[in-house]
């Protein structure tokens, strides 16, 4: 079992009276891909929330483990995440609407433009023409992984859901995440394209080196992709571990099935 | 004790009129979620028709058709009480064309479109106004007035006029009016159920159209009241005056979160009775010294409601960012959007010339480089056209026009940040020039930079509203900044008080023009290197979505920081201009209806882009400038900012990306009628350049 990039314990967070999240534990080995099922309100999508700084849990910890030492990822703003190299995608694809794709993937890059301050890149001198150059560059890079390159100059809005999809994994990807957070890539998309999801989350993955944390509903897709699997619901971590074990962990099929293990 | 009478007899009435305006903005508020920027400019027009209807308005009517000359000629001089219902009807009548043309074909706009399209709707009505009544103040005689203003009742030595106790009675009488109407009626009730969530309760069956048609009806009603009692209360005024005390009336709406009547009427009454107060206590001391600091309070006033962030204030409007965008169902096409559809005349063209062909595309390059290079030589060459002899100061003033659209064009186009505040940044500008001159005499080019190093605190300071809120917040904090600068600062520098003298050798008219040009120039390019690297991305990924910005690492506060003291510096540039060329700070050059002109102005060319100031200045700054100097001063035409106005409104509603994006608009428009004709499904095609966000907390 390699070490985990990332431990979570005991994370709580209550809405009014719902505890959204109710004390999850988990730890997220280096390197894998690991899926995260649940029924809906299990606290997948508010867990992402917390790990990518949108919420602050009301309790608990996010240890992110970095180069130079661990980080709380609780106490750290939503906007310091690409820096330390959490990467997430949203549930409903959402980018910045009115750019052409290829500036979407120059914007996202932002962060890793370290030369370009405001008046180096105004004035186009030093580190800044190298920089835009380069983000330019990894741009046109990460559109040919998704195979997006024919559409560089389409504005966001116009392009169909899948596309979007595509689109916004190919900005988390040029972002070159340590750690990967996709919410439901394949909601909203085609059954033909789901099926092509998997070799190219995969194929992403690689190309980062990045650990991968899924939300997922289509079962074949995140059964078939994980490496291991973390099952949530009512705000709590049920079961983890290789897939088939958990598909088969009679909390699971209760919580998904609605029905009593005991009826 | 006499003083404590004196403030509440004056605050009391102004209060009440502040009350009474904010009243009407929350029920339009509550019932269709539109913040009706207009308000002030509907009270002042409806008070302008009143008080013309009583002290003689000449109507003449000629109609010659073949042999039937008709000729009518009449001046109406009603008394107050028989022109006060004609009035009202005409504000009912009012209210409904505005709901009808105006406002229902944005109804499913976001809250930044709304924000535009009334302060584009204020701009017309102040200019009808003008147009209709001249553009002399309005003077309110004793006898024409609301009520008797023989004293009523005398405390502590202070008297008391009918005139004030009935402004007041009106007004508790019309809140007591409002209050039933919510708290007895079906409508008040389907209102209330409308402010709490308007597709829940067009589910139920209450027609949203109906209660946008009620609330506008009785608003305007409401405003044509307030207007009247205003114009009474202050006795002159002008539509500049009527449309800052609105202001004050949106505050209180604002401090009463846009949805309760209770605290928006106290609110409006203690906005009246602390002004009130600092102006006796403050400004009798030294009238010159504390100018303004009435609006300074309520400037404070506000944005210490918008930091604090008490509940009520954002209950209402972070429900409104989840639903307003849905609306109601079916699609409502404006009329006029039809009439000047360009995808038929681009049809008509295509049919004539293959685009895609080669010559198409070589005429695209040629047209890419040709353009910007005959506007450089025109600009170059300018002092040189067969121009009249005046030709310095329009060109002159252009170049400044050209400024101040693209401070708009940054803050508003490219950081999606409406402010109305760039005016205030012109009078910073000026005043910035005028001390780094006069006080510290500083030789000439370094009150310039002055001046803009000045621009960058201020910015800052106004900017700090905008980390907290957007749209219709930030709209009304940067109003009563304006009108505060406008108050406080201009008065100061304006004519009698300073006067900055040009160096010598930029004397001539030749010179000065050119030195000007190579600044806008370098301005120009600045911002055209910002819109394509780093910063510029970082400004339209704020625009589109903060929650998204973030996640890649863009930092929301930095980079509208940034973003507000860019724009604050090239408006305070153009100020400093401005100062030079006229050798003191004028106020109607950085006024609060400046602003709202100019911001309408750079819709027009194109918000969103670097080639927006450009034709804006160009069309509503060089020509009219240019034509103007024929007409006698005294005939001033309001014209040009009605026609502004008109097409600000059609132009949000056909593209919001304005003149400049045009081709980019009629390839889109085209595409998608090729695609439906052929059965395929449209894509989503007019680009919303304006997209509702939640702020980022």
């Amino acid at each position: 079992m390699p070490s985990p990039i990332l431990t979570i314990s005991d994370v709580r967070l209550r809405f009014g009276g719902v505890a959204a999240l109710d004390g999850v534990e988990a730890s997220i080995p280096e390197g894998q891909i690991v899926g995260i099922i649940g029924p809906n309100g299990a606290g997948k999508t508010t867990l992402f929330d917390c790990i990518s700084g949108f919420r602050r849990p009301d309790s608990g910890s996010i240890v992110l483990k970095g180069g130079g030492g661990d980080v709380e990822l609780t106490k750290r703003a939503s906007f310091e995440r690409t820096a330390l190299g959490v990467g997430r995608t949203f549930q409903n694809a959402r980018l910045f609407r009115s750019m052409p794709i290829r500036d979407i993937l120059r914007t996202v890059q932002h962060d890793r433009m370290k030369r370009s301050g405001f008046l180096r890149s105004v004035l186009g001198v030093g580190g800044s023409v190298v920089d835009e150059r380069e983000a330019a560059q990894r741009a046109d890079e990460v559109l040919e992984l998704v195979g997006l390159s024919g559409h560089a100059d389409k504005p966001a809005m116009e392009l169909s859901t899948g596309m979007l999809r595509l689109c916004e994994l190919a900005a988390v990807v040029a972002v070159r995440p340590r750690l990967l957070l996709l919410d439901e890539p394949s909601s909203g998309i085609a059954q033909k394209e789901t099926e092509a999801l998997a070799p190219l989350l995969r194929r992403l993955t690689s190309y980062l080196g990045a650990t991968m944390l899924l939300i997922e509903h289509d079962m074949p897709l995140i059964m078939g992709i994980s490496d291991t699997i973390i099952a949530m619901a009512a705000g709590r971590v049920i079961t983890s571990g290789p897939p088939e074990e958990v598909r088969a962990h009679p909390d699971v099929l209760t919580s998904y099935l609605g029905a009593k293990a005991s009826a | 004790m006499g003083t404590t009478f004196s403030i509440l007899s004056g605050g009391m009435v102004t209060g009440a009129v502040y009350a009474l305006l904010a009243m009407g903005l929350v029920l339009i508020y509550k019932a269709t979620r539109v913040p009706n920027f207009a308000y002030g400019g509907l009270a002042c027009f409806l008070a302008f028709f009143h008080y013309n209807l009583v002290t003689g308005k000449a109507v003449t009517l000629n109609l010659d058709v073949l042999y039937l000359h008709l000729h009518w000629h009449h001046v109406f001089h009603l008394g107050f009480w028989s022109a006060f219902p004609i009035t009202l009807v005409v504000a009912a009548a009012m209210g409904l064309l505005i709901e009808r043309l105006v406002i229902r074909p944005f109804a499913k706009a976001p809250m930044v479109t709304m924000v535009i399209v009334t302060l584009a709707l204020n701009l017309f009505l102040t200019g009808l106004a003008g147009q209709l009544f001249g553009t002399k103040d309005l003077v309110v005689s004793n006898k024409s007035a609301i009520f008797s203003r023989s004293p009523a009742v005398s405390l502590g030595g202070v008297n008391f006029s009918y005139e004030r106790l009935g402004v007041v009675a009106v007004v508790l009488l019309v809140s007591a009016a409002v209050w039933a109407f919510f708290r007895f009626t079906a409508t008040g009730l389907a209102i209330r159920a409308a402010a709490t969530d308007r597709d829940v309760a067009s589910l139920l069956g209450v027609s949203t159209r109906q209660l946008a048609v009620v609330s506008w009806v009785s608003g305007s009603v409401v405003a044509a009241v307030a207007g009247i009692a205003l114009a009474s209360v202050v006795i002159s005024s002008n539509p500049t005056l009527l449309l800052l005390l609105s202001v004050k009336g949106f505050a209180a709406a604002i401090v009463g979160g846009m949805l309760s009547f209770p605290i928006a009427v106290l609110a409006g009454f203690g906005i009246g009775i602390g002004e009130e107060a600092v102006r006796q206590l403050l400004v009798v001391h030294d009238a010159k010294l504390f100018a303004g600091a009435p609006e300074v309070l309520t400037l404070g006033a506000v944005i210490a409601v918008l930091a604090l962030r008490p509940s009520w204030i954002f209950k209402g409007i972070r429900e409104d960012e989840d639903s307003g965008i849905t609306g109601q169902a079916g699609s409502q096409e404006f009329v006029l959007a039809r009439m000047i559809d360009p995808v038929e005349a681009y049809r008509l063209f295509r049919a004539a010339v293959p685009t895609n062909s080669a010559p198409m595309r070589r005429v695209a390059r040629v047209l890419a480089v040709g353009v910007p290079a005959v506007l450089a030589l025109f600009a170059l060459t300018f002092p040189a056209l067969p121009l009249p002899s005046f030709w310095a100061l329009p060109a002159n003033l252009t170049l400044i026009y050209l400024l101040v659209a693209l401070s708009f064009v940054v803050l508003v186009g490219w950081l999606g940040q409406v402010s109305v505040a760039q005016g205030a940044f012109v009078a910073v500008g000026g005043a910035g020039v005028a001390v780094c001159a006069n006080t510290f005499h500083l030789p000439f080019p370094l009150p310039l930079i002055g001046a803009v190093l000045v621009s960058i605190p201020v910015s800052i300071l106004v900017g700090l509203p905008a980390l907290r809120v957007r749209g219709l917040h930030l709209v009304v904090a940067t109003l009563a900044f304006g009108l505060a600068a406008e108050r406080a600062i201009i008065p100061h520098f304006s004519q009698g008080g300073v006067r900055v003298a040009l160096p010598s050798y930029l004397r001539s008219d030749v010179t000065l023009y050119y030195f000007f040009l190579a600044l806008t120039a370098a301005v120009f390019v600045f911002a055209m290197r910002i819109q394509r690297t780093r910063v510029g991305r970082s400004f339209f990924a704020i625009r589109d979505s903060e929650t998204v910005a973030a996640a890649y690492g863009i930092r929301p506060v930095r980079v509208k920081l940034t973003g507000f003291v860019i724009s604050g510096a090239i408006a305070a540039l153009a100020g400093a201009m401005l100062t030079y060329q006229l050798g003191s700070l004028v106020e109607s050059y950085a006024s609060v209806g400046f602003s709202i002109q100019w911001l309408g102005n750079a819709v027009v060319g194109g918000i969103t882009s670097i080639a927006g100031p450009l034709i804006a200045a160009l069309l509503f700054g060089l020509y009219p400038e240019l034509t103007k100097s024929a007409v006698s001063a005294s005939n001033i035409s309001h014209v040009p900012e009605m026609v502004s106005a008109v097409l600000v409104i059609v132009i949000m509603a056909v593209n919001p990306g304005g003149l400049a994006s045009m081709s980019r608009f009629v390839r889109a428009r085209a595409t998608a009628h090729d695609a439906e004709v052929d059965g395929a499904p449209e894509p989503p095609v007019v680009a919303p350049v304006f997209e509702r966000e939640e702020v980022l907390v």
